[in-house]
């Protein structure tokens, strides 16, 4: 056993480990939780290059817990898809762990929550066992509720409430379909269950199918089953909803996906009826549903949640487009938008944050003229919007642009009708906002309407709280914010030019699974 | 196929020029400078390119040759200098120069707000142009295309009130849905075609792509619906109708925009787009045989829905064209019918018109930046958007009204203006053909004619009309003979419910300067004449909910306080004096550069090039092309 064999438990130990230690630190010091945070992020950032190096470099990477076989014990799997997502979690939970250092919210409970989330959606990422994906799945959602919860006000307790209440249903759907999936099989684990599913039970498999995809419908927040998503980001902390939008149902997505090709494989899949079709249709019907939805919030944060069903739904669009076709270019198109909207979803999140924090602004409306105040931050934003658009040559193009070669490919015309339109359809909320931060005069302040609670614990309308602070306070807003939220921006214009690299890096891995 | 980076240069270095100019935002003078620099810079690296081109080379540059970036799976970011890129980028940067100078003036004369968005996003614009113009690839000319909708948006919505904002809106939502819709939809499935027969390509090869071509016998409905896809595609920025109404909304930028973007690097982006459809995605050849199945007429060729569309397009608008006051969408009026010759040129196919059309690029560019540079002098100077205002402004300025004649003649085709001889060639190859071919020369023919119409109107009130005795205009809404009228007295009692700042409150949408166009006309005639401009005038589609505060006075907002002569009569000018030089030299030199176009055609560059396209696409000499029967022609270039 190389020692590279040992990351992959590391990464999920370590944050868990750690994530004790701001607690237990906090009883002497205040200040304790960043720092611990920081190191550990940053560790787990650096391990997952090295560990992606020897994955890509040809290695294929697997990590028996305890030395017990995997036919009953669990055993972690380092492949080419799973880096992809290892490296979002990591990279993203450093990006936005720098931003929290001046953004808040602070306190040594909160950085507690937020490496247990990194744990569990590592855990998601690298385990090769279904049940165990279901008790990662459950770290993570509890992490989440409780950071949702410690948002201000009445609402994110609601918020988290509601969270808490299907995102259990939605676990325990999963759970009830893996226990059908083990009823059939007598193994739990992906590789093995690979082999076993073709052969077992029709009937338990295709109901274990069944509630596996309503499970991951309501993680992932597909329309109808999204109602916890908006509400959940938009009550979250500033500072923890980048982390949530761009890693939660991303981590639930790319699990679904692991499920869809590793364990109930692509060709087992396309010969069970109806599957197909549901799928696809869950994904379109969310394209389509999240994007009205988005266009008539008034809300940024609520807007751009509503924005996260719909690019979720072309994901899943796409899991539909590689059953129903076999399609290689529509997994790889998968692939790469979970990245992508990972990476688009926080920069724009951490945008919104900044924003808020400065002028408390938070309606599209209160956006006006902010490209003037904030060049850099409305410039960024325009660029990750843009992206998300799929103007290319941004990531949110990449992924499209593969999701509808395969879409076109297996000729399910009207699944690429929906990719194309939705470039459209985003555009709609997209354009919104850019109008508003480039071309909207900044209204004087209107009188009649309170202002929501900015951060600093005003309610003042937010000019006057923006021109007191302008006159002599510090600015809340750090230029170290401003330099995550720009790096977001340039990351998705770079990440553009990687279509192809990313496709070689997934080679091997659809080689694999499609044969 | 020679690798170099200049293409990358010329597409780079207005993009270094955006930095440069918004480090520079503080001085005016040094910001106007880098503008200058990056079109002398951009014209010289095009036209260091042009002899070697000229010659048959073909320069290249790709992003995986280069650096080794696979931009996406099995297709390459590239560019190439080839004489079809070479041509729309040698006219697109050798027009910058002169707008850059032209924009400095118009922008300063009117005291523009935001100047540095509006250089920078210019810059960006030419950069996205000629990524158009060198892109070797439908996946390239797709992002640039996609950047180019994007980076004149800013210019679109310059003057950032609700008319603006509007017309923003409307031209993001027409571009995308040209672009990242139906182009993107086309280019996904010309991938899928070739990919059936083999490697998967979407590369320009002049003549038609061979992987396409074997791909069509294979599945030739998806390939007619992805030409259509791709024609719709590039249709929206050519504004054929019905995709055309974004343009002339566009007229609320600043005239250098509507200038050189709205006449030439935008619009003709997409007529370019359309050339490289034609004449090397598809080809010839492959658009001819890949019949498509009417009902109750039998086989016709993909090109004629093209050219019927183009036909049509360019018939209504003139007429559209005729009944507009306002003169810069009177204008965006003609380029939609002028970039229809371009479109139906090319859809004929017959070497001649596809040589004409070609041609009719740098023709109409000319001629056509000389009229809005008019337009934006007339803006500037007085101020007067109205072509029914402008009775005698022939006196006030010589110079401008003189270039406007001139460009006015190009676009009805009169020799010795340059728009003369690429309809001669479009008439002569359309006749070549003859069969029903005979009726689009016949639309050809017409256009001109109603080119007059909607023109000499512009020029005989300049010239021939005077302030207090001139016929109401637009022509077409009064009676046949002409309605004399005079607005010397009623020009008070425009201005008054035009809307004096200080009864903006009376008139409830006062804010909306265009909303009382009507209400003037109601004054001016007994009441037989509604409708100044239309019975719902598409001049005032600004939302009454949507306010701006009071009035602003920046831009196009305040012309109906100012517009008009002035309370006397328009000033005597000399031709030196009506404005300033930086906005009268540009107008006489692209003025000049149009008959010179006209008067040598063999010696500007333009024609030779595209003669030499034509010979690519064709595989012959130009001289036998003539020769050749039509049907024998098409079979020929498909082999």
């Amino acid at each position: 056993m190389s020692s590279i064999d040992l990351l992959p438990p590391l990464l999920i130990a370590a944050p868990i480990l750690a994530a004790t230690l701001p607690i237990a630190l906090g009883l002497w010091f205040d200040r304790a939780g960043w720092s611990v945070a920081a190191a550990t992020t940053s560790g787990l950032f650096v391990g997952a290059v090295a560990l992606a190096n020897a994955v890509y470099g040809g290695e294929r990477i697997t990590h028996e817990l305890g030395g017990y076989p995997r036919e009953y014990g669990i055993e972690l799997v380092a492949d080419e898809f799973s880096m992809l997502i290892v490296l979002l979690v990591t990279a993203v939970a450093a990006g936005v762990l720098a931003f929290t250092r001046r953004g808040g919210p602070r306190g040594n409970t909160f950085y507690t929550a937020y490496l247990l989330l990194v744990a569990g959606l590592l855990g998601i990422s690298l385990t090769g066992d279904v049940f165990n994906l279901f008790v990662f799945l459950e770290i993570s959602s509890i992490a989440t509720y409780a950071l949702v919860a410690s948002g201000d006000g009445p609402e994110a307790a609601v918020a988290a409430l509601k969270y808490l209440i299907l995102g259990t249903v939605a676990a325990s759907m999963y759970l009830i379909g893996v226990a059908f999936v083990f009823m059939a099989t007598g193994t739990l684990n992906m590789v093995e269950l690979a082999g076993a599913i073709p052969e077992a039970n029709t009937t338990l498999i295709r109901a274990g199918i069944a509630f596996m995809i309503v499970g991951f419908a309501v993680k992932v927040a597909q329309w109808p089953l999204h109602t916890w998503q908006p509400s959940a980001y938009q009550r979250a902390p500033d500072g923890v909803t980048p982390l949530i939008a761009a890693l939660v149902s991303t981590a639930s997505a790319y699990a679904f996906g692991r499920i869809i090709v590793t364990v109930l494989g692509v060709e087992y899949l396309a010969g069970t009826p109806n599957v197909a079709p549901i799928v696809l249709t869950i994904g379109c019907v969310s394209v389509l549903a999240g994007t009205v939805l988005a266009v008539i919030q008034t809300e940024v944060k609520r807007m751009l949640a509503y924005s996260s069903v719909s690019q979720f739904g072309l994901v899943i669009a796409a899991y539909g487009v590689v059953i129903a076709g076999e399609s290689e270019t529509a997994l790889i198109g998968a692939a790469i938008h979970l990245v992508g909207h990972g990476v688009l979803k926080a920069g724009i999140f951490l945008a919104a944050a900044l924003v808020a924090t400065s002028y408390g602004a938070r309606t599209v409306d209160e956006y006006a003229g902010l490209a003037k105040r904030r060049p850099f931050v409305a410039g960024s934003m325009a660029v990750l919007l843009l992206a998300l658009v799929g103007v290319p040559p941004g990531v949110g193009f990449v992924g499209k642009w593969y999701i509808a070669v395969g879409a076109v490919e297996s000729q399910l015309w009207p699944v690429a009708a929906v990719i194309f339109l939705s470039t459209m359809l985003t555009l709609a909320y997209a354009a919104r906002l850019l109008e508003k931060m480039y071309f909207t005069p900044s209204a004087p302040a209107d009188a009649s309407r309170p202002g929501p609670a900015a951060t600093d614990g005003g309610t003042a309308d937010t000019d006057a709280a923006a021109a007191i602070r302008g006159a002599g306070a510090a600015d809340p807003v750090s230029i170290g914010m401003i330099a995550v939220v720009v790096v977001a921006a340039v990351v998705a214009v770079a990440l553009g030019f990687a279509g192809g690299t990313i496709a070689d890096l997934l080679e091997p891995f659809l080689t694999e699974v499609f044969n | 196929m020679v690798a170099d980076i200049r293409p990358l240069a010329a597409v780079l270095v207005s993009a270094v020029a955006i930095v440069l100019i918004v480090a520079s935002h503080r001085r005016p003078n040094l910001r106007e400078g880098w503008s200058v620099l990056a079109a002398l810079a951009k014209f010289a690296i095009v036209a260091s390119m042009l002899p070697a081109v000229m010659d048959g080379t073909v320069f290249r540059w790709s992003l995986a040759d280069s650096t080794g970036v696979e931009f996406l799976a099995g297709l390459d970011f590239a560019l190439r200098a080839d004489p079809l890129g070479i041509f729309f980028a040698l006219l697109a940067s050798f027009l910058w120069i002169f707008t850059s100078f032209y924009a400095a003036g118009y922008m300063r004369g009117l005291d523009e707000h935001s100047q540095t968005r509006f250089f920078a996003s210019f810059a960006a614009s030419l950069s996205a142009a000629v990524g158009i113009a060198f892109a070797a690839n439908l996946v390239t000319i797709f992002v640039f295309y996609e950047l180019l909708s994007l980076v004149t948006y800013p210019l679109v919505a310059h003057n950032e009130d609700s008319e603006a904002r509007i017309a923003g809106r409307k031209y993001l939502t027409y571009t995308f849905f040209g672009g990242g819709v139906f182009l993107l939809a086309g280019t996904v499935m010309i991938y899928w075609l070739t990919s059936l027969v083999g490697e998967p390509t979407l590369a320009f090869e002049a003549g038609g792509m061979e992987a396409l071509a074997a791909a069509a016998q294979a599945e030739p409905v998806y390939a007619q619906a992805a030409f259509f896809l791709l024609i719709a595609g590039f249709g929206v920025k050519a504004a054929l109708m019905p995709l055309h109404s974004w343009l002339a909304d566009a007229m609320v930028a600043p005239t250098p925009v509507s200038g050189l973007l709205h006449a030439v690097a935008v619009v003709k982006s997409g007529a370019f787009g359309i050339a490289r459809v034609i004449l090397e995605v598809y080809g010839p050849g492959l658009i001819y045989d890949l019949p498509l199945d009417v009902p109750g007429i039998g086989e016709i060729g993909l090109n004629i829905p093209v050219a019927i569309v183009a036909a049509f397009t360019l018939t209504a608008a003139s007429i559209i064209a005729m009944r507009k006051d306002h003169l810069k969408r009177r204008l965006a009026y003609s380029t939609t019918a002028q970039l229809s010759y371009i479109v139906l040129g090319l859809s004929l196919l017959h070497p001649y018109t596809v040589v004409g059309a070609l041609f009719h690029i740098p023709a109409h560019a000319f001629a056509k930046l000389t009229l809005f540079f008019c337009a934006g002098a007339i803006h500037v100077e007085t101020h007067t958007d109205y072509i029914s205002e402008m009775a005698g402004i022939g006196k006030r300025m010589p110079l401008t009204m003189a270039a406007f004649t001139i460009g006015a003649a190009g676009m009805a085709g009169l020799p010795p203006v340059a728009g003369f001889v690429s309809k001669f060639y479009m008439l002569i190859g359309s006749a070549d053909v003859g069969g029903s071919y005979w009726l689009f020369a016949g639309a050809l023919l017409l256009s001109a004619v109603l080119n007059v119409g909607y023109f000499w109107p512009v020029v005989y009130t300049a010239f021939f009309e005077s302030e207090d005795s001139h016929d109401a205009k637009p022509l077409l809404e009064f009676p046949a003979g002409g309605l004399v009228q005079s607005y010397r007295t009623e020009a008070d009692d425009v201005a008054a419910d035009g809307g004096r700042p200080t009864d903006g409150e009376a008139d409830a949408p006062a804010g909306d300067a265009d909303a009382t166009e009507p209400e003037r006309a109601a004054a001016a005639d007994d009441g037989d004449y509604e409708y100044a401009v239309d019975e719902y005038p598409s001049d005032a589609d600004v939302p009454v909910g949507e306010q701006v505060s009071a009035v602003d006075h920046h831009g196009n907002h305040d012309d109906h306080l100012t517009g008009g002569p002035p309370a006397d009569v328009w000033q005597r000018r000399s031709p030196f004096t009506e404005s300033t030089w930086l906005m009268l030299a540009p107008i006489a030199v692209i003025a000049t550069g149009a008959v010179v176009l006209g008067v040598g055609p063999d010696y500007a560059v333009f024609l030779e090039l595209a003669t030499r396209i034509a010979e690519e696409v064709f595989g012959m000499p130009f001289e036998e092309l003539g020769t050749v029967p039509f049907d024998e022609l098409m079979t020929e270039v498909n082999n």
